[in-house]
């Protein structure tokens, strides 16, 4: 079953009278439990893909439909609890909140949701094991490296168990090996079931992912299914 | 989002933050601050005030010659003014003319010292009649006894003096039977009030009194009177008294207009009001000083809190990411700023509590022995009230700016 369905997506920014035009037509799909790597080179509209698909922007025209609802159907409070409840997003920088614990980032997303706080420990430290970080669930961010950091994140994005998972360069930050041994979790994620959407510009990145899209000038160049 | 969270999320940041988050309340601190202390000192002095002049008994009618006084030059009027004297006390009298009053007490005031072999002291010496301060103000002989009528009448050479009169000339030995002088004159001491310290307007204990006859004729050389003391026959009779002396008095002087009176009268209930009114009017002109500086530090939490919001643009992004909504980051972006100058409220109760607690030390124990410590529980709340008002009217503006970043914008910011 489509998890996504995007039909000729624009997105046109309008800047001082100059529109910029991001996104150029984009029609997608992808199923449940697929695990998709986003190329292209930098401007090519990748990030603007990701953001739209994953309900933080919205599209100029085209239509959307997130598991099989169209975006134009979402009030504000929807899209909010879509957020919370079925996507779940790993950025480049990390994003943790500074003088925060493990524990607490990760239950982050849990104070948004309708979870009952009873509920909250099991899920944090489930996710957090997912990660293979237990030992270090009460440390405050600052102390962790910079691949913990990502894992961190990514058992935050996990906690509320998404649909799917969006990674904006998750390892643009990391040295190459952290970046393996965060792309083996995220693999593992797939193999259990998490529909993955990842961008990235490294090929081994990318070869991880079982179909690669190329992007360029705001429009799909190649989309690739590895056997 | 739970209010809980939202709490310990603002908590949080301002603990983060902790030595600009007190800075930034310091001005609200201070306002909140003066506000306590104003209440609370303008309570005691009120209190102390109304004590006073509940002292004068709710039945006591004052008759003062001359205009009501608005200011100092107007008080000297009232004691070199002839208008009330022996004429006006009989008309006064007369149950004809005021037929609720049972007792009429001319008092003059004698400037001056007393002495006694050499001792010498300056009390508070009244003309009048020991009997009748005795038995209006509730104070009874020590020792000896309290002139009356007839002593007046005689225009004797007696005086009943206080304790602290007693204390200062005689020290341990007898006074009683002893002769005083005031102005040249001796004065026969036939009396000794009990310690009872202040009472109304005057310390008994610092009292002197002579019949007001002699003073006037002997001392003073006047026939007038500074004030006669009516004595209504109950509280519910004041007004009837008021208005009956006032007609009583107009008629004797042939005034028509009672703009022009050459006399006024006051009562312990309009004296009351007259001192609720000042101290009202006083109040709500420091409170309009004190909205400002509230005013003021409202702007720097306004300031501060937006200054936070651009500090944590990301985190507003990830927030939002991770499915808050503009609700969620609107409500704990105000509770940030509400708790931040309820903090600064409480501080501000708390020292202004103890500041005005400090004053009220140093005003019983230097100026006013009466004064005690009164802490209105009602400026607990408004201080609260208002606190709360400032941060939330202050924190709508930033809190609608944070809540309306746009989430993929917010997660790019640098």
């Amino acid at each position: 079953m489509k998890l996504i369905e995007a039909k000729d997506l624009k997105k046109i920014y309008g800047n001082d009278g100059v529109d910029t035009v991001a996104l150029d037509g984009i029609s997608l799909e992808i199923d449940r439990g697929e695990f998709v790597a986003i190329m292209g080179p930098s401007g090519s509209g990748k990030s603007t893909l990701l953001h739209i698909l994953g309900m933080l922007d919205k599209h100029t025209s085209g239509t959307y439909q997130f598991n099989g609802k169209s975006m134009d159907q979402y009030s504000e409070e929807e899209i909010a609890k879509v957020r919370n409840k079925e996507i779940g997003f790993v950025f480049q920088a990390f994003n943790l909140l500074p003088r925060t614990t493990v524990l607490e980032n990760v239950e982050l997303p849990l104070i948004y949701s309708d979870v009952p706080e009873e509920e909250w420990q099991d899920k944090a430290n489930a996710a957090v094991e997912a990660v293979g970080l237990s030992s270090r669930i009460h440390h405050e961010s600052a102390q962790l490296s910079g691949g913990e950091k990502q894992r961190v994140a990514i058992a935050r994005a996990l906690v509320n168990d998404p649909e799917i998972i969006f990674a904006d360069e998750p390892t643009g930050n990391l040295d190459s090996k952290s970046g393996r041994a965060l792309m083996e979790i995220i693999s593992k994620l797939n193999q259990m079931g998490k529909t993955i959407v990842l961008i990235t510009h490294e090929e081994d990145i990318a070869a991880y992912a079982k179909r690669v899209i190329h992007m360029r000038d705001g429009k799909i160049e190649k989309d690739l299914i590895r056997k | 989002m739970r209010l809980k969270y939202g709490i310990q999320i603002a908590l949080k940041s301002l603990k983060i933050n902790r030595s600009r988050s007190l800075l930034t309340v310091l001005g609200i601190l201070i306002g909140i601050t003066a506000i306590i202390m104003m209440m609370a000192i303008g309570r005691g002095a009120e209190k102390l005030i109304l004590g006073e002049i509940g002292g004068l008994g709710a039945e006591t009618v004052v008759v003062r010659p001359g205009r009501e006084p608005s200011g100092p030059t107007d008080i000297a009027d009232t004691l070199f003014n002839d208008s009330i004297g022996e004429r006006e006390a009989d008309l006064l009298g007369q149950k004809t003319n005021v037929p609720d009053v049972i007792e009429v007490a001319p008092v003059v005031i004698v400037p001056g010292s007393v002495s006694y072999e050499g001792e010498t002291y300056k009390p508070t010496i009244l003309g009048s009649s020991a009997e009748f301060i005795g038995k209006n103000f509730k104070v009874f002989p020590e020792t000896g006894e309290l002139f009356g009528e007839a002593e007046i009448r005689e225009k004797a050479s007696v005086a009943v003096i206080g304790q602290k009169v007693k204390e200062e000339l005689f020290g341990e030995s007898d006074a009683l039977g002893k002769s005083i002088k005031i102005k040249d004159r001796k004065f026969r001491i036939v009396g000794i009030f009990e310690s009872k310290g202040q009472v109304a307007f005057f310390n008994i204990d610092e009292l002197v009194v002579v019949p007001y006859s002699t003073a006037q004729l002997y001392i003073l050389g006047i026939n007038y009177f500074h004030e006669i003391i009516l004595k209504a026959s109950g509280p519910e009779y004041v007004d009837r008294v008021v208005h009956d002396a006032e007609v009583t008095l107009r008629d004797a002087h042939n005034i028509d207009d009672p703009d022009k009176d050459d006399f006024f009268v006051v009562t312990q209930q309009g004296l009351a009001e007259q001192i609720q009114t000042i101290i009202g009017a006083l109040t709500a002109f420091l409170s309009s000083v004190v909205a400002i500086a509230l005013v003021v530090g409202g702007v720097g939490v306004m300031n501060i809190m937006l200054v936070s919001i651009t500090e944590r643009t990301r985190e507003i992004g990830l927030r939002k990411a991770v499915g808050a909504t503009s609700k969620d980051i609107m409500q704990q972006f105000l509770l940030e700023s509400v708790l931040l100058t309820l903090i600064g409220g409480v501080l501000g109760i708390i020292l202004g509590g103890i500041l005005a607690y400090l004053v009220s030390i140093v005003l019983s124990h230097l100026v006013i022995s009466t004064w005690t410590f009164t802490f209105p529980i009602s400026a607990v709340f408004l201080g609260l009230g208002v606190t709360g008002a400032v941060g939330l009217i202050f924190g709508i503006y930033p809190a609608r700016n944070a809540a309306r970043k746009h989430p993929t914008e917010a997660l790019r910011y640098e």
